[in-house]
């Protein structure tokens, strides 16, 4: 589904001096895939997060998202692959403020043509366990609360492929812990997921972790029970 | 995203915050109010202006002929006049100028001091011919007009107007009454019809009339007039009447042209052009004001636009890194700017709707609300909104999501 050429991207400072960001990376994410990216703060991860979404696209190298070259993609098109692909989960939740929990889960959909489907919107939230707070403003709504709104809002346009950016990194263990066991379901209902974390007791979870350092991959190594099973037939 | 879909969006987005969307707002209101206001006060004061010059010019099947070039302003009098129309050239008219069906003449004269009793007044004196009033289409309201015979007696008898017979009789009847005129006596034959106020402002009912030879053998002792109204025959040749009129005093006064006439032909209709080119004017300039007005509205939607782009970039960022793309965002934000704009115009156009009925009601001016300056101004309140949104919006979608999305 991904395949990562020799990505490399060179950040420019506001005193024109240049930050190579990531380096040289390169790798694939086959369809089905649960991976997590983890590395030091400051090490790349959501620079590599951000190129896989089609938010940001590389200083060299190519991606290719389902066999298509979308590093060369125009802002339409991009936005087109990100509107239909692509379902983006934020540490920081990034829900609008002033409005439902269900006008936020409907956003994706305002940029799909047709029309708003509010009965798919009430749908999923009911899915995340928040069909009882569909019409609450966001703002009053718990921290784990917000990030279930958020994946919510990531499958209303049903995209194969979730990113997450340190999901867990704003919540509390218990919180932390339901947002990955939700994401844990929709793996297991056939989506792929990469998600970027630090922690290593979050990158448990997936089935294979891409270690990042310096903008560089330190390793790329199965995890979890696929990892022991590894071990067990060495 | 679809028009439709993105007013109902642009619409809930303002309603979420309504501080800011009444500041933006309000800059359009006011500039569109004063433009509908002013532009329909200054079409009410122009109509009312019109109007009283026609009643002080009467019938328009008239040429009116001067004393003085063109630049002569106001009303000639004998103290401001060239002594240059003679009876001469009255009777020439009369008779040379086929279009010409008859000639009256004036004299006139400002500030005369009358009394009757122990009252007095300073009106001013027209010495007219006997024809005067048919060609001029003034009426007497009471008693009888001034007649040939008057004049070929050089009678001392006076036809007075309305504000005249105020202040000398009070409630008496005026008509067979002695009074004196500058020392002279005369005698009240008629009173006019009141003819109210003229384009000025000022009454036009201050006034009496006494046969034109009277004027000027027995009061002024002057031989020239300051007016002289020539009537036609055909109203809609006007124009080369005008023409004949000029040929037959420039031949008569010894002008050859370059040389400057020394008198001045005009129709009625072209005198009514000049005044309501100068009330245009009078609304051109408020509507400029208007403009302005309007104008700083859109600034103020600026300004508070480019502060709501950069307050509202994790909003752009969340909704690019769902799949909007930038024409999507640039669309967004200019019909937010549209629609407040178009919203603060509806605003506007019904207070000045109101402020137009309150200052005519108040200036005791015919109600004139002008449509064209309504569509206009809601036409205006869009394109400023539009055009003043247009640098916001384009802010708005070069809002890097990677920069707004960092946490
Ligand atoms: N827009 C940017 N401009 C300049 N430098 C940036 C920008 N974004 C990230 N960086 C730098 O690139 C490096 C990698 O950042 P990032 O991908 O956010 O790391 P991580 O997500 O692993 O913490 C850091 O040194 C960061 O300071
Ligand atoms: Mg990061």
């Amino acid at each position: 589904m991904i395949e990562v050429d020799h990505i490399a991207r060179t950040y420019t400072r506001g005193d024109g001096t240049p930050v190579p960001a990531l380096k040289d990376i390169s790798f694939g994410i086959a369809k089905g895939e649960f991976v997590t990216i983890r590395g030091a703060s400051g090490s790349g991860k959501s620079s590599l997060l951000n190129i896989l979404g089609c938010l940001d696209t590389p200083t060299a190298g190519t991606y290719r998202l389902d066999g298509e070259d979308v590093s060369h993609h125009d802002d339409q098109r991009r936005s087109h692959v990100r509107n239909r692909k692509i379902g983006f989960v934020f540490q920081s939740f990034n829900l609008l403020p002033r409005t439902t929990a269900v006008e936020n889960v409907e956003i994706p959909a305002l940029y799909a043509g047709g029309h708003v489907d509010r009965g798919r919107a009430l749908a999923i939230l009911g899915r995340v366990g928040l069909g009882d707070r569909a019409d609450h403003y966001v703002t009053e709504l718990s921290g784990g609360e917000q990030q279930r709104v958020a994946i919510a809002r990531a499958l209303m346009n049903d995209p194969p492929l979730l990113l997450a950016d340190e999901p867990t990194g704003n919540l509390d263990s218990a919180a932390g812990e339901s947002v990955m066991a939700l994401l844990t379901e929709l793996h297991r209902e056939g989506r792929t997921i990469v998600l970027v974390t630090h922690d290593e007791g979050v990158a448990a979870h997936a089935k294979r972790e891409i270690l990042i350092r310096d903008g560089l991959i330190a390793s790329d190594r199965p995890q979890g029970r696929d990892a022991a099973t590894a071990r067990q037939s060495a | 995203m679809n028009i439709s879909r993105t007013v109902g969006h642009a619409l809930r987005t303002l309603s979420r915050n309504r501080l800011r969307s009444f500041f933006m707002m309000l800059g359009v209101t006011i500039g569109v109010a004063s433009l509908t206001a002013l532009a329909s006060v200054g079409e009410a004061t122009q109509q009312e202006t019109m109007r009283r010059f026609k009643r002080m010019l009467g019938t328009f099947d008239i040429v009116i002929i001067n004393p003085g070039g063109s630049s002569t302003r106001g009303m000639p009098s004998l103290t401001t006049s060239p002594p240059v129309l003679k009876p001469g050239d009255a009777a020439a008219i009369a008779s040379e100028v086929a279009l010409v069906k008859q000639v009256a003449v004036m004299q006139f004269a400002f500030g005369i001091d009358v009394e009757y009793a122990d009252k007095s007044a300073s009106p001013s004196v027209m010495g007219v011919s006997p024809n005067w009033n048919e060609v001029r289409g003034e009426d007497i309201a009471l008693g009888e007009g001034i007649t040939a015979e008057d004049d070929e007696t050089t009678a001392r008898v006076a036809v007075i107007g309305e504000d005249l017979r105020r202040l000398l009789f009070g409630g008496e009847d005026p008509i067979g009454k002695q009074f004196r005129i500058s020392g002279v006596p005369f005698r009240v034959k008629g009173v006019l019809a009141s003819r109210g106020v003229g384009p000025g402002g000022a009454s036009m009912d201050n006034t009496l009339a006494i046969p034109v030879a009277t004027a000027s053998r027995r009061l002024f002792n002057r031989d020239y007039y300051t007016g002289m109204l020539a009537q036609l025959r055909d109203p809609e040749r006007s124009a080369e009447a005008i023409e004949d009129i000029k040929a037959l005093l420039r031949e008569r006064h010894g002008i050859v042209p370059p040389g400057e006439d020394d008198f001045t032909v005009t129709s009625p209709q072209a005198q009514i052009a000049r005044v309501t080119d100068i009330g245009s004017t009078l609304s051109r300039v408020m509507i400029g004001v208007a403009v302005i007005a309007t104008l700083i509205g859109g600034a103020v939607i600026m300004s508070l636009m480019l502060i709501a782009v950069s307050e509202r970039r994790r909003e752009i960022g969340v909704r690019r890194a769902v799949g909007a793309s930038q024409r999507d965002i640039m669309v967004q934000f200019l019909i937010e700017a549209a629609v407040i704009s178009f919203a603060g115009g509806l605003v506007g156009i019904v207070l000045g709707v109101g402020g137009t009925l309150v200052a005519t009601t108040l200036a005791k001016l015919p109600p004139a609300i002008r449509w064209s300056a309504i569509a206009g101004s809601a036409l205006m309140a869009i394109v400023v909104g539009l055009v003043c949104g247009l640098q916001p919006a384009w802010r708005a979608a070069n809002v890097a999501p990677i920069q707004a999305l960092r946490s």
